[in-house]
């Protein structure tokens, strides 16, 4: 992969930190990366590989940062994205919010993390929880002891340290699904899938030996076989501490869970997924006049299931002003800054139609420049209820000590790129 | 400000860390360091500081001797002597009890990137890889490549590559990975490190214990190996077939390049892989970071040359969200356009319809160019969807459209009527320059059946003095030219304004030459200008390319996974802009068209491939008309099937090392070996090999992509020659063209069996000797010169015998191939 060096830039291209790792590319060809974005941007050809000479800049946004690689090599480009954006999420976890400002207060943190991930351009120990065992914030807080090997960096469970103790030892599963949906202009879902995560929140003292059950629908779609009524899954990634020859074999999911939060799988299920909130909308567009919106929101899961928070956002032209509202249910709010109309449920049963109005009025001088059409998007979030069908059937803990453990486990399907497209 | 604050902050921070107070108290110290650090971020230059810097290392505080290596390693090439103060202090660091410190000495040791200090680093380094602590080990490991790299002359201890090697069986596998990282950079002149048997099958037995950075790393340098045996190849992939299916993007591409090289000469298991591995790739296309996607989207466009129908029921996935970068809409675009079948159409220009419309100008546009792709298969819906575009009135989506119209006609000659319709009255909507360049050509081109035309140039021309841009006014001069051709009574008069105005008041000498020429032209004659600028209004022959045959895996393998499959689209992006090389190959300029008619010599221009082939045949059929004497013809009929061809060759190959050279003549075949030196022509690409070779009856029926060694191309034909009275005298040669790389010497010897056998033929043969002396001498000459240069192999192999047709084929063939080859130079 080789990356030659590593820069945080600020949105104005100054360099925050930067790291030489291989001494083969001059550190201040960095100065050409802003004003190369910027020649980019006005062409309309920005594109995440930009390049000046024979040096290469990959680069990716992240809040108010710039995350740039440069390299002088025909080098792995996808591997480089992994790793600009394994750095972010390891700055995340350590200073919860990736931006200039943590930075800027945390530099001494970030030089010693930027040392121990990368080394001559290859990325060496990149796994957060074991970072985190020997780079410590309060380590700034000056410790002279603080400084003692961890042996997770040798040890044969990487992401667990020996020794943990809680008082109460209890584990929480949450099955989370994301719906993305786009539906077309004239009510045709064009693309649907689910994007599915089991978490775990562990509380668990010592080396417990964990076993998780799932239902077999979902079992034997993750493995592939019978193709008949089982979900078919794809994209499905286990955390490291799960055993895959055992999954393999026997489909059983066995692990030493990693303390604290962490994904335990994810997946992805592409199937025609109906629509859970289904939008019907009417935009009228008076020119010089007003604008006239109708939207019926309609729940099209279970009766006995509630989707709270339903955040309806409907696209408005720029120069609309006096806005009117009507709705069955719910608030309608005008968010000029964003050209929206927000319709809030804070509950919407299965089955129910709700419907809301809004009138604008344009002004009669008509905007000159053209419009972009954005799609009315959905936000929703159903608690006790898969769209898969994904159940966690039993979580079995154990552990030499024989403590007694309790698993909670929660389910949501909430949306996720949740668009639907409007004729206006 | 931290530029102007400088020097005061240098002196400040100097005199705290000189200050003894501070010295003595460990966190006061640690933080007068934490500042100067921070100063050094802002790009202030505290390199003054170097020697107190060099003091505070000296700590038993691990974070503050970071820091000091972090400032250490900033500044060392700057002061090479004080840095030498600093060894000390690592070296004892290596000797430190906790290998963190170990490993922390180690690698800055090796950061500070002098070459005077490495005399000193070789003592530890060794040492360190024989630590017990695996994290002192990886840094040691890594230590030997930074130092080889610093030093890329010096040769590294034979016994320390030995030790690397076997630490390749270090428990730790990053180590094992650092490892193979190091000899890679190493031995990089030998080629990297040496993958062997055992190396290969403990690598991939421990494939599973890497992170998928070391996965990456490993699956990556595996791809030279070639397995011994076929069953070896099988058990490796089926060994590495669950991570073809990788969910990390990174691993999957990895694995599948791997199984690309190592299976190169199975196409049938890449196809399988490619396959497979269409589902996880589809899956990074929806990934969650676009950079990811964009890779992911790019990398399946190469896919696609060799699959064309790999992903054609999963278009939807190329659909464009809205919030999308308009790179990866591009892209997406493109995707779309080599997926559309009969199935999909409508969706898939629905689709495209709606991005036509897009605020992002550059989206819309290339939206709109999409469309015109499609159209070269789909014409009529696309048409109607670029004609109902039109309506819009909008410049840039008028203007893309015009062009679109403009190259498609250009292909596509059967939608020349729907154009002409929809063009008129668009005129007033356009306003850049490469949308009414494209407009003028159309006039030009189709001015008979465009009713408004003469009125449309009339107000160009009446407003040419204030038109800026040369582009506008020398394509104004083609198309008032060639419409005065079909509509005289019309034109003739603003002809002879523009004229004036171009020779007598235009300042710019390209425009006045173009006019002037054009003056002349007229005097010259209606029917010469008629035969010089109503040349040829299409080309569908551009349109076959489109359609083109899946493409061997091997050419785009060896960039797949790479950096160069994301850059080259901002080359193929821009072709799919306005200003692109593209446009200027499908624009018939008409020089052009001069070119054709006049056959004058080749004009310099920007040409693509597939432009290039066509040229090159056309020059090569001028050529060889008056390099052959004696009237023989080639034809392709009969049709000889690959499998027939396999056949007739194998036997023929088995019966000429049955008998050996000599004797041959004792059947009723020839077979011949020749050497002709035209080394460019490796670097054809196999469309314009084909075309040159088709143009002159000649059919190839499988070749080897353009830079691969051994490079080899079948090919066969029929010969004809009428000049006697009697039955037309037939054969059939089939030919193989090979270059081997190393093949010079064994040519050359060949060449004299070739000769002895020529003489045996008696009084024919000699004149055609004489003529292959020459042409010998000549390529020893060149021999001489360039050494380095490889010859082409020609082997041939004819039924029945007639060995002056066989001499002329060979004349034709070599023409062919030393135009191609001077083409390419």
């Amino acid at each position: 992969m080789s990356a030659s060096a590593i820069f945080v830039l600020d949105l104005k291209g100054k360099v925050l930190i930067c790291r030489n790792y291989k001494g083969d590319v001059d550190m201040s060809e960095i100065d050409h990366f802003m004003p190369l974005l910027m020649q980019h941007e006005e062409e309309g050809l920005l594109c995440p590989v930009m390049s000046h000479g024979n040096v290469h800049f990959m680069w990716i946004k992240h809040s108010n940062l710039y995350l740039v690689a440069t390299t002088n090599k025909n080098s792995n480009a996808s591997l480089v994205y992994a790793f600009l954006y394994k750095l972010v999420e390891v700055f995340t976890e350590y200073f919860k919010e990736l931006e200039e400002e943590s930075i800027q207060d945390n530099f001494v943190v970030v030089y010693e993390l930027l040392d121990e991930l990368m080394d001559f351009g290859f990325p060496q120990t990149t796994d957060s929880k074991i970072l985190q065992e020997y780079i410590t914030q309060e380590g700034a807080k000056l410790e002279v002891a603080k400084s003692k090997v961890p042996t997770t960096v040798t040890n044969a469970v990487s992401w667990r340290s020996e020794g943990i103790k809680y008082k109460k030892n209890e584990v929480f599963i949450d099955v989370i699904e994301s719906i993305n949906v786009l539906v077309n202009a004239n009510g045709s879902v064009m693309s649907s899938d689910i994007v599915g995560s089991i978490k775990l929140k562990t509380m668990l003292s010592g080396m417990p030996e964990l076993r998780l059950g799932l239902n077999d629908r979902v079992l034997f779609g993750l493995t592939g076989r019978d193709k008949g009524k089982t979900v078919m899954m794809e994209d499905v990634k286990f955390h490291q501490c799960v055993r895959l020859s055992r999954f393999e074999s026997d489909r059983t999911i066995s692990f030493i869970p990693p303390d604290g939060e962490s994904e335990l799988m994810s997946y992805r299920i592409n199937t025609h997924v109906k629509p859970l909130i289904w939008i019907e909308s009417i935009i009228e567009k008076f020119s010089h006049s007003r604008v006239e919106i109708m939207v019926k929101a309609k729940g099209q899961f279970k009766k006995q299931s509630v989707a709270n928070n339903v955040e309806v956002r409907v696209p408005v032209p720029s120069d609309a002003d006096s806005p009117k509202f009507k709705t069955s249910t719910g608030n309608a709010k005008y968010v000029p800054e964003k050209n929206l109309v927000v319709w809030t449920i804070k509950s919407f049963p299965g089955g129910k139609e709700f419907l809301m109005r809004a009138h604008f009025g344009l002004p009669s001088v008509e905007n000159e420049e053209a419009e972009s059409k954005p799609p009315i998007t959905v936000k929703f979030e159903i608690p006790y209820f898969t769209v898969s069908g994904i159940q966690v059937r039993y979580m079995k803990i154990i552990e030499k000590s024989g403590y007694q453990a309790l698993p909670w486990v929660r389910y949501i399907t909430q949306s996720g790129d949740y668009q639907l497209r409007t004729n206006v | 400000m931290p530029y102007l604050g400088g020097e005061e902050t240098v002196r400040e921070l100097r005199r705290a860390l000189s200050n003894p107070n501070v010295q003595s108290d460990p966190l006061r110290y640690r933080n007068t360091i934490l500042k100067v650090i921070r100063t050094m971020s802002q790009g202030v230059d505290v390199s003054g500081l170097f020697s107190e810097m060099v003091k505070a290392c000296a700590t038993v505080d691990v974070v503050q001797k970071k820091l000091v290596y972090v400032f250490l390693c900033s500044y060392a090439t700057l002061n090479p002597e004080l840095s030498l103060l600093v060894i000390n202090t690592l070296r004892k660091d290596c000797q430190d009890p906790n290998p963190m410190v170990r490993s922390l000495a180690l690698r800055n040791m090796t950061n500070l990137r002098l070459p005077s200090l490495v005399e000193y680093v070789e003592q530890p380094l060794t040492a360190g890889l024989r630590d017990r602590a695996a994290c002192v080990r990886r840094v040691a490991v890594l230590g030997w490549a930074k130092l080889h790299n610093l030093q890329p002359s010096s040769e590294i201890d034979a016994a320390v590559v030995n030790e690397l090697y076997s630490l390749l069986r270090d428990p730790d596998p990053v180590v094992m990975v650092n490892c193979l990282r190091a000899l890679e950079e190493i031995l990089k002149e030998e080629g990297g490190v040496a993958i062997n048997k055992p190396i290969t099958h403990h690598l991939l037995n421990r494939l599973k214990e890497c992170d998928i950075w070391g996965q990456c790393e490993v699956l990556r340098v595996l791809q030279r190996y070639r397995p011994q045996s076929e069953d070896e190849l099988f058990d490796i992939l089926s060994l590495l077939d669950s991570l073809l299916v990788s969910p990390h993007p990174p691993v999957m591409a990895a694995t599948l390049s791997l199984f690309l090289s190592v299976s190169s000469s199975l196409p049938a298991i890449s196809l399988a892989a490619l396959e497979r591995v269409s589902g996880p790739l589809l899956a990074a296309c929806g990934s969650g970071s676009r950079e990811m996607r964009f890779a992911a989207v790019c990398h399946i466009q190469l896919l696609l040359r060799s699959v064309p129908g790999l992903l054609g029921p999963h278009y939807k996935r190329f659909f464009c969200g809205y919030a999308e970068p308009a790179y990866i809409k591009e892209r997406k675009m493109q995707v779309l356009v080599e997926l559309v079948n009969d199935e999909n159409v409508a969706m898939i220009l629905d689709e495209l319809k709606g991005y036509c419309t897009d605020v992002n100008t550059d989206t819309a546009q290339a939206a709109i160019s999409a469309i015109g792709h499609i159209g070269r298969s789909y014409s009529d819906r696309c048409l109607q969807i670029l004609t109902g575009l039109l309506g819009l009135k909008q410049d840039h989506i008028t203007s893309a459209v015009v062009q679109t119209m403009r190259d498609l006609v250009w292909v596509c000659p059967q939608c020349s009527d729907t154009v002409c319709l929809a063009l008129e009255g668009c005129e007033e909507t356009l306003q850049d320059i490469q949308g009414r360049q494209a407009l003028l050509w159309l006039l030009g081109v189709y001015g008979e059946r465009i009713s408004s035309a003469p009125y449309t140039l009339e107000v160009l021309i009446d407003g040419v003095r204030s038109e800026a841009s040369l582009g506008i006014k020398m394509e104004l001069l083609t198309a008032t030219m060639r419409l005065f051709l079909c509509r005289p009574a019309e034109t003739q008069d603003m002809l002879g304004r523009l004229l004036h105005y171009c020779i007598e008041e235009e300042t710019d000498m390209c425009v006045r030459d173009q006019a002037l020429l054009y003056y002349r032209l007229l005097h010259c004659g209606i029917e010469k200008t008629r035969e010089v600028l109503q040349g040829r209004r299409s080309d569908p022959s551009l349109g076959v390319l489109i359609g083109r045959p899946a493409k061997p895996v091997s050419q785009w393998a060896c960039c797949f996974n790479t950096l160069e499959p994301l850059s080259q689209g901002t080359v193929e992006a821009e072709s799919a802009s306005r200003e692109s090389p593209e446009h200027m190959t499908y624009n018939p300029k008409p020089n052009a068209d001069l070119s054709d008619t006049l056959s004058c010599s080749h004009i310099e221009e920007v040409h693509s491939g597939s432009d290039n082939a066509m040229r090159c045949s056309d020059s090569s059929t001028d050529v060889l008309a008056s390099s052959i004497a004696a009237p023989l013809s080639l034809s392709l009929s009969p049709a000889v099937s690959p499998e027939d061809f396999e056949h007739l060759w194998l036997q023929r190959q088995a019966l000429h090392t049955e008998r050996g050279a000599e004797k041959i003549e004792e059947v009723d075949c020839a077979w011949i070996e020749e050497c002709v030196r035209c080394p460019a022509v490796l670097h054809c690409s196999p469309q314009s090999l084909q075309a040159a070779m088709q143009l002159v009856n000649i059919q190839t029926l499988a070749f080897t992509p353009q830079h691969m060694l051994p490079w080899r191309v079948y090919l066969y034909t029929h010969t004809q020659r009428s000049h006697s009275m009697d039955a037309p005298n037939t054969t059939l040669i089939l030919g193989e063209l090979l270059c081997s790389g190393e093949a010079n010497q064994k040519a050359g010897v060949k060449k004299g069996t070739a000769y002895s056998e020529a003489e045996a033929e008696g009084k024919e043969g000699q004149l055609v000797r004489k003529e292959m002396d020459a042409t010998a001498d000549r390529l020893r000459v060149s021999e001489d010169r360039q050494e380095e240069e490889e010859g082409i192999k020609v082997i041939l192999n004819q039924q029945p015998k007639d060995d002056d047709a066989l001499r002329q084929f060979l004349t034709i063939l070599t023409t062919v191939l030393n135009t191609l080859s001077s083409e390419k130079d």
